[in-house]
């Protein structure tokens, strides 16, 4: 009953345990960023785009780039913002 | 949080706080708008005049040219996608020139006009604007080298700054501009007319891309409309495609198929249709419609040979050649 034929199985057994939580993890690993990719890309059709928002406001500390205000822009309607998913904080 | 609309572009990006609009460079900062890459260009260069190409305006002139990042349209062929496709915070080369330090620049290094170009000049109107009315009054030129995806106002205003254009026009075809340009046709032609209307010196290049629009019909429709709507002394050039980018899958444009479209357009009545990116081809030069006269010899971005009279006339039959050819034309005489 507990010959040698017993323990290999049962090594087996913890291996493949093993091997299928990583294949699940990383399915999830995957699946969580074509999720992430999908809600950035869905929000970004309505003419706008993330952007690294960190690096864009260090470089503009250090004077590299600029917070010169733009001409030809209005504060957004309701209808506009409701219409095109800018309301939601990329 | 307060959302804004940008007016500069037809798409006209609803932006959020903390992001930017379809040109990366235009960011929703605090609910006001930022240009963020304001006299923060990432390309510097003198180049000749006849590069960009205008080859009816102050030919042979070196041409103080900048771009920064970003770009309102997002062509599969870009060939300047390392700049027009990249937000300014995620490039490497970043120069501090202020629009004042822009033209004591352009000044020193012996340039007399600046050209916005490289990238689409549209997403940093405010620079621009503001290089240009500087630049104006030490009597320099300005030169702006867009794809022309601009709304008609602040285009209009523009207008009253900028010297000359050479617009891009990708394509005849509304449906060519959607899958290879991301844009739309319409608001091209538009702009073209109001450039036309503001009396802005005008030359149109149209890349002839092997089975995307290359069509003849195609193309003489395109000069067709040129001829009517912008007048038949308005420069067309046709350039040859290189495969780069997004879009690698296709041949360099055969010579014969811009020799073609030369063909088509003069057809048409163009009077001054060129060929560009082909190296030594007569198409390069400039003739006299009138009685076919070289007036301006040209090897790559070379002038080889020079005929036009100094009021811009062929020297044999006195016709007048329509263009910019002295900067006299533009300032006056210098006191």
């Amino acid at each position: 009953m507990y010959g040698p034929r017993h323990l290999y199985s049962r090594h087996i057994h913890e291996r493949e345990l093993r091997f299928l939580a990583l294949v699940l993890l990383t399915g999830c690993v995957i699946a969580l960023q074509l999720g992430e990719g999908l809600r950035l890309a869905g929000l970004q059709g309505a003419g706008w785009r993330a952007i690294d928002l960190p690096a864009l406001e260090r470089r503009i500390d250090v004077g590299n780039l600029s917070e010169h205000e733009a001409v030809w822009y209005h504060e957004a309607t309701r209808q506009e913002t409701h219409a095109t998913g800018a309301e939601q904080r990329p | 949080m307060t959302a804004v609309t940008c007016e500069l572009c037809p798409r006209g990006c609803v932006i959020p706080e903390g992001a930017a609009g379809d040109c990366r460079i235009r960011v929703n900062l605090g609910g006001r708008l930022r240009a963020t890459t304001y006299g923060r260009p990432s390309a510097v260069h003198i180049d000749p005049m006849e590069k960009k190409p205008l080859y009816h305006f102050l030919p042979g002139a070196p041409v103080f040219s900048i771009a920064t990042a970003g770009c309102n349209l997002h062509c599969l062929n870009c060939q300047n996608w390392q700049l027009s496709q990249r937000g300014g915070e995620e490039m490497e080369e970043i120069y501090r020139l202020d629009p004042p330090e822009l033209v004591r620049a352009a000044r020193e290094e012996g340039c007399r006009s600046i050209a916005y170009t490289y990238s689409d000049p549209i997403v940093f109107y405010e620079y621009v604007y503001d290089t240009a009315e500087l630049a104006h009054a030490q009597r320099l030129a300005n030169c702006f080298i867009t794809a022309a995806y601009i709304n008609r106002e602040p285009l209009r205003k523009l207008c009253g700054v900028i010297d000359a254009v050479n617009a891009d026009l990708k394509a005849f075809d509304d449906g060519f501009y959607r899958r290879v340009n991301g844009a739309t046709l319409k608001p091209v032609l538009d702009a073209l007319v109001t450039m036309r209307e503001e009396g802005v010196w005008l030359e149109v290049t149209n890349l002839l891309i092997p089975t995307l629009n290359d069509d003849p019909a195609m193309i003489r429709r395109l000069a067709r409309w040129v001829h009517d709507e912008l007048g038949p002394g308005t420069p067309l050039h046709f350039s040859r495609f290189q495969p780069l980018y997004r879009m690698r899958n296709l041949p360099p444009t055969p010579v014969e198929t811009l020799d073609l479209a030369r063909r088509e357009a003069k057809d048409v009545g163009m009077e001054h249709v060129y060929v560009g990116n082909v190296l030594g081809h007569e198409g390069n030069s400039t003739y006299c419609p009138r009685d076919g006269t070289l007036l301006i010899g040209r090897v790559g971005f070379m002038i080889t040979h020079y005929a036009l009279t100094p009021d811009g006339r062929c020297p044999s039959c006195n016709e007048r050649i329509p263009g910019v050819w002295r900067s006299a034309e533009l300032f006056g005489e210098q006191p």
